[in-house]
């Protein structure tokens, strides 16, 4: 008997099956091809999630909530020399799950309704609605999938709707080149991902995640720990690829192609957290070693990015950067082990990146498909919903206090500074300090961003009109020539009344209703009573950091202040018996509500961001505050011209511009790498394979004609030769056939009178 | 007496291989088909020759007997045989045998 709620979520799954396979099939019959029934059964799908979430989060309000259905899908039988093997398949709910599975059916629905609105007039309105039910669905399976087998499905379902959805205008060559990318920077996370499975399979031979933490942590993993290394860090390649990280992060902002909505719902707030929700799946069985691969890549990609963020000028690029920066966060939040903090971020990122995005889309639209921040500029009067909702989600990104994403932000950097402290130092500093870093710059991008869009005078005379089709920013590299211009206030050009054709309008209500209800999402009451610590709000009540797997016993640690409980136990509540005093000495903070860890590094880690939580806050706060400050001295206050700045520091400025050379830097060696190998395979191909099919061509024709010449004079020949033999002997005896009966007489004369001879002679003998 | 009882058996059968000589070459040499009639008899007689040589010597009536069957059939032979050259002088409108000889090849 299954579970109700498990019964409830099969629906949610399949629901926004059931959408697509109509849709894509028979949008052109339905009326306004079909967008209601995206919409219904998104709505419905979201219902049903709603309930889930009310009965899982509301109703139970325990962090050890958990119901699994599984069934046997594939029965190998005894395989010989491994051992039976089957492939399960089903379905776990727990908390993580059901706030999943709340927003992504949310933000799903909101677009979809968005998208009644952005898309309208488009020639495949439909089949753009079909595209987004089956991204929804295999979203939804990611997130429900209760084995690796199944997420790596799903996975793939992911990356081939995204693929889609990028290339929806595949007749731009952008587009088309963008889904390309996005497709194949996948597909090389998802190849380490698919070895890290396979090295664990061969171990325990099941997908599981529940058998595998606990084969793991009966010490049943045979091989040494560098293995579990490995399979950790292979695992994470699937993020690095589908979460954008460095260094495969050069596709997310070029799927910016794609539609805004879909930029929103894919490419900033589900599929791209799906890359962290399953490092989060699989956060338990990561070594320390692993750990620490996971935290420098996140730092160093959220740093990156956000540096790069702050020169771009397509609106889209600005927020894709800062999405990748974000999402840097998230995974610098598992890799220190603040695993709440990072799958909180991840729910808190996703409401206010997709209401940025969304406005974004709204700015776009009302622009008239104008992108570039330089030709905005005095949308706060025209655009007054978009303008506060894109404030308030705004505020949120660059963490400024009263928002969501201060808080999960700030929990992620008082983790890093544990994780460094606990790491003693050092190099592991770099962590929180590029953490720290980062948020001064994505305040300042961010500010940079607002003030560029919606403050000011409108700049829409000052484009050029020899830029028109520059929005196609592929080739935004090189439009470096034309920035040194931007704000120096051409008015006496000759063409300044360019762009005046159409007025700037504020979009309709069912592209603000998703704005207003993203940004309600990004208020901290969502989250927690107290706006200053997202701890004791219910996500990071209910969705506590696992205790991990890994004994602690296998892993050399260098902490000495650690005090070493039993290891191999899973975590406990807040100790009350005496049984746990060793744990709650590594955790005086244990006065705290929240779980207590048996592994000491975990211990520790959690103990000291708990006494960190307000440094991280001052710090983080001083930050942004610097952050914003530098945005208003270059863009309000105008204290620094930003261009003469720009000048100043060229180079930088340069290195920022262009993203770091990543895409030089690829194009000169991957892509210029595959490409000498292709044309030395090619060379190969058609020199040395199509010369030995040659070679056995020529030698099987030299035989062919060697067996036709035998056909041809020997066999022929004898054959002739006795029809030529037969002919002469005819041709002899039909001399003897005169027709005269007395020449036949002196034959039968001479014959009768020879045998007469002959026997006369035998006779005398 | 003494001249019959030194005719023995070899002078009729020599008479007899003469006669069957003469035959057989008019036989295989003449053209005119009634004279090759004429070979046929002459070897029709050369057989009959020996049959009543050999009821002579030998005693019993058996050769003769047969001599008379031969010149019965010879008589039919001859009647059929005149039959099939009077049908070549149709056919042919002629009588010698070197030209009907449409039977070769």
């Amino acid at each position: 008997m299954m579970h109700s709620l498990i019964q409830l979520s099969i629906v949610v799954l399949l629901l926004p099956l059931l959408s697509f396979v109509v849709l894509i099939f028979f949008n052109r019959r339905l009326p306004r091809m079909g967008d209601f029934v995206g919409i219904g059964m998104l709505g419905t799908a979201f219902a049903i999630a709603l309930y889930i979430f009310w009965n899982v989060i509301v109703q139970h309000y325990d962090p050890a909530f958990r119901v699994a259905w599984d069934f046997t899908w594939l029965d190998l039988g005894n395989v010989p020399g491994v051992g039976p093997l089957t492939v399960k398949m089903g379905i776990v709910i727990d908390n993580l799950t059901a706030i999943m599975l709340a927003m992504v059916t949310l933000i799903s629905l909101l677009v979809h309704v968005y998208s009644t609105g952005y898309m309208q007039g488009e020639p495949k309105y439909g089949r753009f609605f079909a595209y987004l039910g089956i991204f929804t669905f295999s979203m939804l399976g990611i997130v429900l999938s209760d084995n690796l087998f199944s997420i790596y499905m799903f996975w793939e379902l992911v990356g081939l709707s995204s693929y889609l959805l990028i290339g929806f205008y595949f007749y731009k060559d952008s587009a088309a080149d963008a889904q390309k990318k996005a497709f194949l920077a996948n597909r090389v996370g998802d190849i380490g991902m698919w070895l890290g499975i396979l090295i664990l399979y061969s171990q325990f031979h099941t997908f599981g995640y529940q058998e595998i933490y606990h084969n793991i942590a009966a010490g049943k993993f045979t091989l040494s720990n560098g293995w579990l290394t490995a399979a950790g860090i292979l695992l994470f390649m699937g993020c690095v690829g589908k979460s954008a990280q460095f260094p495969l992060h050069v596709w997310l902002p070029d799927a910016m192609e794609g539609p805004t909505p879909v930029s929103a719902l894919i490419h900033a707030a589900t599929m791209v957290a799906a890359g962290v929700y399953f490092v989060g799946r699989i956060f338990v069985i990561l070594t320390p070693d692993a750990l620490h691969v996971i935290a420098f890549i996140g730092a160093v990609t959220a740093f990156m990015s956000a540096t790069i963020a702050i020169t771009q000028h397509d609106i889209k690029r600005v927020l894709a950067y800062s999405t990748v920066s974000q999402l840097g966060y998230m995974v610098l939040g598992l890799g220190v082990g603040a695993y709440s903090a990072a799958l909180f971020h991840l729910l808190t990122h996703a409401f206010f990146k997709a209401c940025l995005f969304l406005g974004s889309g709204a700015i776009i639209h009302a622009m008239h498909h104008e992108q570039d921040m330089r030709w905005m500029g005095g949308l706060r009067k025209k655009m007054p919903w978009t303008f506060a909702t894109f404030s308030i989600a705004t505020l949120a990104l660059a963490g400024l206090p009263l928002t969501s994403g201060f808080m999960s932000k700030d929990a992620i950097l008082a983790g890093a500074l544990a994780f460094a402290t606990v790491e003693g130092g050092g190099i592991y500093y770099l962590i929180p300090v590029l953490g720290f870093f980062s948020a001064m710059l994505t305040a300042f991008y961010m500010g940079r961003q607002v003030w560029l869009v919606f403050f000011g005078e409108s700049r829409t005379h000052l484009k050029p009109v020899e830029e028109h089709g520059f929005d196609n920013h592929s080739n935004g590299n090189h439009g470096d020539d034309h920035d040194a211009h931007d704000g120096h206030g051409h008015d006496d050009h000759a063409h300044d009344d360019h762009g005046h054709h159409h007025e700037v309008h504020e979009v309709g209500w069912n592209m603000r209703l998703p704005l207003v209800v993203l940004s309600c999402l990004s208020i901290f009451a969502v989250f927690s009573p107290d706006p200053l610590d997202g701890g004791k709000g219910w996500f990071m009540h209910l969705v506590p950091t696992p205790a991990t797997v890994i004994s602690s016993a296998a892993v050399a640690h260098p902490s000495e202040s650690v005090v070493h409980a039993v290891a191999g136990r899973l975590y406990a509540e807040a100790p009350n018996d005496s049984e746990h005093a060793a744990a709650a000495a590594a955790a005086p903070a244990g006065e705290e509500h929240g779980p207590v860890y048996t592994d000491a590094r975990q211990a520790e880690i959690a103990h000291l961001t708990h006494k960190n939580h307000f440094t991280a806050i001052y710090l983080s706060s001083a930050m942004v505050a610097t952050g914003i400050l530098l945005a208003l001295v270059f863009y309000v206050f105008g204290v620094i011209d930003p261009d003469k700045t720009a000048q100043a520091i060229r180079p930088l400025y340069l290195y920022s511009f262009n993203k770091w050379y990543w895409d030089e830097i690829y194009d000169a060696t991957v892509i210029k790498g595959s490409m000498l190998i292709s044309k030395m395979l090619a060379w190969f191909d058609a020199n040395i394979i199509d010369g030995i099919v040659n070679g056995i061509a020529t030698i099987f024709r030299k035989v062919a004609f060697a067996n036709g010449s035998f056909d041809k004079y020997v066999v022929d020949g004898l054959v002739n030769f006795t029809a030529f033999f037969v002919q002469t002997s005819g041709a002899v005896l039909r001399k003897t056939q005169t027709g005269k009966v007395q020449t036949y007489l002196v034959m039968v004369t001479v014959a009768v009178l020879g045998y007469f001879a002959f026997y006369l002679v035998q006779l005398m003998k | 007496m003494e001249m019959f009882t030194t005719i023995g058996l070899n002078h009729f059968l020599t008479i007899s291989a003469i006669l069957f000589a003469l035959g057989m070459f008019a036989v295989m040499t003449r053209k005119n088909a009634i004279v090759i009639l004429m070979g046929v008899e002459l070897i029709l007689n050369a057989a009959n020759i020996n049959f009543l040589t050999f009821s002579k010597f030998n005693g019993g009536m058996i050769g003769v007997m047969f001599s008379l069957f031969v010149i019965v059939l010879a008589a039919a032979e001859a009647a059929v045989a005149l039959a099939i050259v009077i049908n070549i002088f149709k056919t042919f409108k002629t009588v010698d045998v070197s030209s009907v000889d449409t039977m070769k090849e």
